[in-house]
């Protein structure tokens, strides 16, 4: 357990959370390498579907990162991922699926700072949790 | 047939307006002395206080002035003379002769290789060679060689000619000549920007007499990885990694011996180098010897905060007032004055030193007698009236960057976009 | 069907992914992935070097797809795009893999973690590559006028070199005249300019050009729209009024900070900001003994700011006090002074010569002010001389930060433009694109972006008008192929896509005698939201589409998991 090295998903969107990880980035601030981005244009294109994907077929984690709520680049996306979010968590749940292992946080394309406390943090609760017990079941 | 604007001086300064007069549709011919584009932004290492890689985010600006179907380049150019007034100049461009038709030139570097004839490299400030036919660096744009002729065997005596012989592209010409070629322009961009102070002129600083005492733009080309010492952080005397360093703010500046003014950019930069210097060498102890910590721009108090907390460097108010030599010509002895409590003068020991020179306005003595304009007391050259901060003392011609005032990049960049926006209302006939 | 052939360019950066990832390994990996037909590494693969290599390696390997690892998608997409284009492949037949802001530059001490993500997110790259199709670009017209908010001296620039280009503009301005906080600052220093002589100068083009229209106690009230296109209700006159533009400059100003009772403010007579002493010294009331406290309520901790400016107008201030009365005393006390550059440091010299005195203090040990026989008395201690000081002063001077204005939040929020810790405006890149912002046809002046000196706000301000009249002067802007699109054998209608779009850029319509979602691409901003709204996998987004997502994921797993144990 104690050298469990999660690989974990991240939804992170164009204008906020991508350019925040950016900026964590051009600031040099570490974190620890388990997490993967994905680009998309925004946080509420991310079909629950890819959620589902990553994690029944052994993904430790899945981030969806979007702008703050208000500030979506899209006038309303972020307002959708939030409202769709619980829904997933619950699905999740019932298939026995830890839902702590879907987070959806904001960060802004200021706050490189939040991004390296949210990848921090997220990849030391998943090591809590464990590896995912889908990946024996993949495998 | 869009209106034609020449800008001289092909550094970040002289970018930005060219892409953006290009963008606004004006045909831009940018000229540049050296053979290549990109000015001092291209030397540094990384750019305060995001410490971006410098070549990444300046190539790309590069690349696209060469693209740009609205500029021409003019490199190893410079401006012969002007004629005529706003908005008709006769301005004529000197392209000195490369001795290389570029049209063949493929930039392979075959020639420099074989080259036998070693010159101090100017873009890595005199800390290592280049030969006699060269490119700058090796993202130079375009990425054609020049020979120096003044250094050039051939040239110069007729013996050699080993780059003609290797040459598979057929592109070395002995015999080129300097072009004059004749723009009618409509506006007339001075983006001339900066030369670092001759130090060695101050002898109390110890440049030249001490071995481990180094410029801050020699100081990048240490730190930049395809700089002499592959960023390494080495010390010239012994090549060995200094464990201590100090960097001395205001050397020749604010001074009234040599430089009145401020060079604006020195603070943030030794704070900078002082940081990338506690990356490559952990635990090295910085020290920085300044008069005022000029950090006033947007991220720029953090910056020294950081410097401060995360790699322990140590701000000094004091300005020194020697340096000499260590034991065995090695390292570097400062001596200064200690303010506030317990004030007394003390010499410190140092592995290594970098003095942060004024930096001078360059070419503005030859850009005011050339086109005619007034300079001010530092050598800036001066606005016609304070309300139009860009506008030169003559109609047509504008100045942005480090030739107008001494200025960071981002402040040069909007300099060079409000040029552009000038000269696009002049040319255009507006306002009353 | 012909099987992609995939090229696959690792970047050096130099030394910037280098140094920690592994490129010769990751290189070498590559070439096992499916459809890798070419890998290999450059220096700089931004360099005209690193760019004329890639397009060899796709003639010399017959490569119809291209993957660059390298820094950020956000700054160097365009460049790889075009240089794809440049050797023959479809600018859409490429994807860009962040290995620096996302790998190297974030993981410096763990390289082989490192080099095993950088490897795992090249994985994800080339399957997505694998899956792309070639797009060609549509184009939208764009509105030749401008929107200018805020009239203070910076968009006075701005909407002055807009009118004199000849561009249609709308300025903006809350109060009953334009000038804003210049109004209230007769004379700017360093070089003693008179403030209404620099706004007449600016105003005149906008009021002798018929292209110029100005909205005088008027508010931007509401905004929509995207570059080219944007459309502004202006709230001021009688009725609001709706204004159709193609571009739009922020430059809505500062406002000086109010100290919370420090150093006697609001409790003890005298004590007073420099707007307020600006406005004594235009009423003719020079003080006798005047101190100035500089960095008050800046350059401490939860507010590290330097407000960049107020060294240089103390300076200024001492100056006309002591040239209005050689014999006043005026004395700054401060913690550094920011007199960079030229003039400010000829003014700060020329203060020191008419008598100004200069004391340094440290944040340790901040001054304290108190009433002294009808006066007040400044003590502190002077790190200088190392001792404590008492100046006796009729005026004491609090030198405070300029701050975004109160309601930059809400112009924030309507304009969908980031703004930072402060409150400041973010711009798209600090060094390079100090004007503009990351959402296209939107620009920044000015102290909305951070506290700026007259001559700065004026450079900023014409620096954004070149800028905005970049779209205006082209007539028209490309549209990226992220737009969605409907499959009608799947759509069944449900509506679901109609509502999730922000931009109503969906309708339901009849095709075939069946009702079927279709997508306006003029409208479509390529945000994706109907993407997931639709429950029966018939939207997909060009470039984003649901196969390329999956295969990237499946990549993730394959490479991850499979390899980890």
């Amino acid at each position: 357990m104690s050298d469990f090295n999660p690989t974990i998903l991240a939804f992170c969107c164009n204008w906020c959370s991508y350019a925040g990880a950016d900026l964590a980035g051009v600031s040099r601030l570490q974190m620890p390498p388990n997490v993967h981005v994905i680009r998309v244009m925004c946080s509420a294109s991310v079909k629950p579907e890819y959620v589902f994907k990553a994690l029944s077929q052994g993904i430790d984690g899945v981030l969806v990162l979007g702008c703050h709520i208000g500030d979506c680049h899209y006038l309303t996306g972020n307002h959708r991922t939030a409202k769709r979010f619980p829904l997933a968590q619950k699905i999740l749940r019932n298939i026995g699926i830890d839902e702590r292992r879907l987070r959806l946080d904001w960060v802004s394309a200021a706050e490189g700072e939040k991004f390296q406390q949210v990848i921090t943090e997220f990849v030391a609760e998943i090591k809590k949790l464990g590896p995912n017990p889908l990946r024996e079941v993949r495998l | 047939m869009s209106d034609k604007v020449v800008v001289i001086g092909g550094g970040i300064a002289g970018i930005q307006a060219a892409l953006d007069l290009g963008d606004m549709g004006f045909e831009v011919h940018l000229v540049e002395r050296t053979p290549s584009i990109g000015g001092h932004m291209a030397q540094l290492d990384k750019t305060f206080p995001t410490n971006d890689c410098s070549m990444c985010i300046l190539s790309p600006k590069m690349i696209m002035c060469a693209d740009h179907p609205n500029i021409v380049l003019h490199t190893y150019s410079e401006l012969d003379g002007v004629e005529g007034d706003f908005p008709r100049f006769k301005v004529v461009i000197r392209e000195k002769a490369r001795y290389i038709d570029v049209s063949r030139c493929t930039g392979c570097g075959d020639c420099i290789a074989k080259c036998p004839v070693k010159v101090p490299s100017e873009f890595e400030e005199g800390l290592t060679i280049r030969k006699a036919i060269y490119l700058p660096f090796p993202q130079a744009v375009p990425r054609k060689v020049t020979i120096d002729a003044s250094q050039c065997r051939m040239i110069t005596q007729k013996k050699c000619g080993v780059c003609k012989k290797v040459c598979k592209a057929g592109a070395v010409d002995y015999e080129q000549e300097d072009k004059l070629v004749e723009i009618d322009a409509s506006a007339i961009i001075v983006a001339t920007g900066f030369e670092v102070m001759d130090v060695s002129a101050l002898q109390q600083f110890g440049f030249g007499i001490c071995k481990d005492v180094v410029t801050s733009i020699q100081f990048e080309r240490i730190l930049c990885a395809s700089g002499p010492t592959s960023g390494h952080l080495k010390r010239p005397s012994d090549g060995e990694e200094p464990k201590s360093l100090a960097f001395i703010q205001c050397v020749g500046s604010r001074d009234a011996k040599s430089h009145a003014y401020c060079s604006s950019v020195c603070c943030m930069y030794a704070t900078k180098e002082s940081i990338l210097a506690g990356e490559h060498c952990p635990g090295i102890k910085s020290t920085i010897f300044y008069m005022d910590m000029r950090a006033v721009g947007k991220g720029f108090q953090e910056f020294v905060s950081r410097a401060q907390r995360s790699y322990g460097v140590r701000y000094v108010h004091s300005r020194p007032a020697k340096l000499q030599p260590g034991k065995d010509g090695k390292g570097v002895l400062i001596s200064y004055e200690k303010w506030g409590p317990g004030g007394e003068p003390v010499t410190e020991e140092f592995d290594m030193a970098v003095l942060c020179p004024a930096l001078e306005p360059r070419s503005n003595a030859e850009m005011s007698s050339k086109l005619g304009l007034r300079v001010d007391s530092d050598g800036f050259l001066c606005s016609s009236d304070l309300s139009f901060p860009v506008d030169s003392t003559r109609k047509g011609v504008f100045v942005c960057g480090f030739s107008s005032a001494p200025m960071d990049i981002p402040d040069t960049v909007s300099q060079a976009s409000s040029v552009a926006a000038r000269a696009a209302e002049l040319i255009s006939g507006g306002g009353c | 069907m012909l099987m992609p052939r995939i090229g696959v360019f690792i970047c050096h950066c130099g030394h910037n992914i280098a140094s920690v990832v592994d490129v010769e390994k990751v290189v070498e990996f590559a070439r096992g992935l499916p459809n890798v037909a070419f890998a290999s590494h450059n220096l700089y693969s931004c360099s005209e070097e690193g760019l004329g290599a890639i397009r060899k390696s796709i003639e010399d390997n017959k490569l119809d797809r291209v993957v660059v690892a390298a820094c950020t998608p956000r700054t160097h997409e365009p460049l790889f795009r075009r240089n794809c284009e440049r050797a023959g492949v479809n600018k859409y037949l490429f994807e860009f893999v962040n290995i620096r802001e996302h790998c190297s530059w974030i993981h410096a001490k763990e390289p082989e973690a490192a080099t095993r993500k950088a490897m795992n997110l090249v994985a994800m790259g080339v399957a997505k590559a694998g899956l792309l199709e070639p797009q060609s670009e549509g184009e939208s017209n764009v509105i030749p006028a401008a929107l200018v908010i805020g009239g203070g001296i910076a968009g006075l620039a701005a909407a002055s070199s807009l009118v004199s280009q000849g561009i249609e503009t709308h300025l903006v301005e809350k109060q009953a005249a334009l000038g804003g906080m210049l109004n209230e600052i007769p004379v700017v220093g360093p070089e003693m300019i008179e403030s209404k002589d620099l706004i007449e100068n600016y105003k005149r083009a906008l009021e002798c050009s018929p292209k110029a229209h100005v909205h005088l106690s008027s508010r931007v009230s509401s905004l929509s729209g995207f570059i080219g296109n944007f459309e502004a209700t202006i709230q001021g006159g009688r009725c609001d009024e709706k204004v159709k533009v193609g571009a739009i400059i922020v430059a809505t100003g500062g406002r000086e900070f109010v100290p919370n009772g420090e150093y006697g403010y609001g409790s003890l007579p005298g004590v007073m900001t420099q707007l307020e002493l600006e406005r004594r010294l235009a009423r003719g009331e020079i003080p006798k003994k005047v101190v100035m406290i500089q960095c008050v309520g800046s350059r401490q901790p939860g507010r590290e700011l330097c407000s960049r400016v107020c060294c240089n107008a103390s300076i200024k201030n001492a100056i006309r006090i002591l040239d209005a009365d050689p014999n006043a005393e005026a004395s700054i006390l401060h913690r550094d002074i920011m007199s960079y550059g030229t003039a400010a440091e000829r003014a700060y010299k020329d203060a020191s010569e008419k008598g100004a005195k200069f004391y340094r203090y440290g944040l340790e040990k901040i001054p304290s002010v108190k009433r002294k026989n009808g006066g007040l008395s400044v003590e502190f201690y002077d790190e200088t001389l190392d001792e404590l000081v008492a100046l006796d002063a009729d005026t004491v001077v609090l030198s405070t930060p300029i701050l975004p204005v109160e309601d930059v939040k809400e112009i924030a929020k309507m304009l969908k433009v980031p703004v930072d810790k402060y409150g400041f405006f973010l711009e798209a890149h600090v060094k390079l694109r100090p004007v503009e912002f990351a959402t296209e046809g939107i620009f920044i002046c000015g102290s909305a972006r951070w506290p700026s000196s007259v001559s700065e706000c004026i450079a900023q301000g014409l620096a954004a008008a070149a800028k905005a009249s970049i779209p205006i002067r082209e007539g028209k802007v490309v549209i990226e192929p992220i737009t969605a699109y409907s499959d009608p054998e799947k759509c069944i209608a449900c509506g679901n896509c109609v509502l999730a779009c922000p931009y109503e850029a969906i309708e339901i319509v009849l095709m075939d005698g069946k009702r079927k979602a279709r997508v306006n691409e003029a409208k479509c901003k390529g945000c994706g939201n109907c993407v997931a709204a639709c429950h029966n996998d018939a939207m997909e987004q060009k470039g984003f589409d649901t196969r390329q997502l999956a295969a990237m994921i499946d990549a993730l797993i394959k490479n991850a998991l499979e390899v980890s144990q």
